[in-house]
């Protein structure tokens, strides 16, 4: 995100593979990455705006993005993670979900 | 000089000078243009696939059926493959699976596309419709607004190389020893006043009382007000 001082590490972590066998009710989750486009108040607003979050969750989602390059913003039916991954990508985010591992 | 948005009763009101105004119409319909190409369906149930897949297979599809204005020319070379502005504007939704992430973009895309180019209509509108310099946006145009500035944020800083926090960084060091008819320190410098104007419409939407933060703000534009960049000739 732009911010006034900290420098991140790139975003282009691996991910943890999804390919062992898990339990079917496992729930998902929503991950929004880094990156180096999006304001720190603009992605603090849209928590608040689609979540519905607090001020205070919300700003402690947007740091953790900020800082350790990813957060996750929500957990729930693979159907439901999906449906926020693609608002929050309508909003400019680089969301992403998979299953919590 | 612009000044930037606060809030005024139930509304959020901007001032852009009219050169600030039509580039920023300029990048709005480009960013448009790229996320929805407006393909004529061919009849060819394939061909229209891979269309809403931001592919063209042939030259007479690449011409947008409503296109606003010559922006239609800046990216009618790139539709051949998938231009990686929409990987930044469209991202993979799943890293690790491809096959996820196919059938998410399959089942999402044209309505996102749709999402975004509605959000961008709306806010030319606004801009189109500025009475003076003043850029009025009610309480539902506002954040149509900022989504759309995200928007064309995302595609000039994905055509300028800003993938990450370091070429962010060595984008605007590279600033500060750039020649002056460098096109990449114009675009920079718009980058950069979008940036500020999102800033203050996100804050002026979320409550914080900005007038302080933006005269200090302002105040220091005018300080630099001789550098050279786009700003100077709308002040």
């Amino acid at each position: 995100m732009t911010a006034p001082t900290l420098s991140l590490a790139p975003v282009e972590q691996e991910v943890t593979s999804t390919d062992e066998v898990v339990a079917p009710d496992v729930p998902w989750v929503t991950i929004v990455w880094n990156d180096p486009v999006n304001l720190m108040t603009y992605v603090t607003w849209v928590f608040e705006t689609y979540f519905g979050y607090a001020r205070a969750k919300a700003e402690k989602l947007m740091m953790d993005v900020h800082v350790k390059g990813r957060a996750v913003v929500s957990n729930g039916a693979r159907e439901t993670m999906e449906r926020d991954a693609e608002a929050l990508q309508g909003y400019g985010l680089w969301a992403t979900f998979e299953k919590d591992s | 000089m612009a000044r930037a948005f606060l809030r005024e009763q139930d509304r959020y009101v901007g001032l852009l000078e009219s050169t600030e105004r039509i580039v920023l119409q300029g990048l709005m319909q480009q960013t448009r243009l790229l996320l929805s190409p407006e393909i004529e369906p061919t009849g060819d149930a394939f061909d229209d696939l891979v269309a809403t897949m931001g592919l063209s297979l042939s030259a007479a599809d690449q011409e947008p059926s409503a296109a606003k204005d010559g922006a239609a020319e800046a990216d009618s070379s790139s539709f051949a493959e998938r231009d990686p502005a929409l990987d930044r504007l469209l991202p993979t939704a799943h890293r690790g699976d491809d096959q996820i992430a196919a059938e998410f973009r399959r089942l999402t895309e044209e309505g996102l596309r749709q999402r975004k180019s509605g959000n961008l209509d709306v806010a030319l509108e606004c801009v189109e419709q500025a009475v003076g310099n003043r850029v009025v946006l009610d309480e539902t145009q506002a954040p149509a607004f900022l989504m759309a500035l995200t928007d064309v944020r995302l595609l000039l800083g994905e055509r300028m190389g800003m993938r990450t926090e370091e070429d962010a960084e060595a984008l605007h060091d590279a600033m500060d020893d750039i020649d002056d008819d460098d096109p990449l320190g114009y675009a920079m410098a718009w980058y950069d006043f979008l940036t500020w104007l999102q800033e203050t419409l996100t804050q002026a939407l979320m409550g914080t009382d900005l007038r302080d933060v933006v005269a200090a703000y302002d105040d220091d534009l005018e300080d630099d007000s001789d550098d050279e960049g786009p700003r100077d000739g709308s002040v």
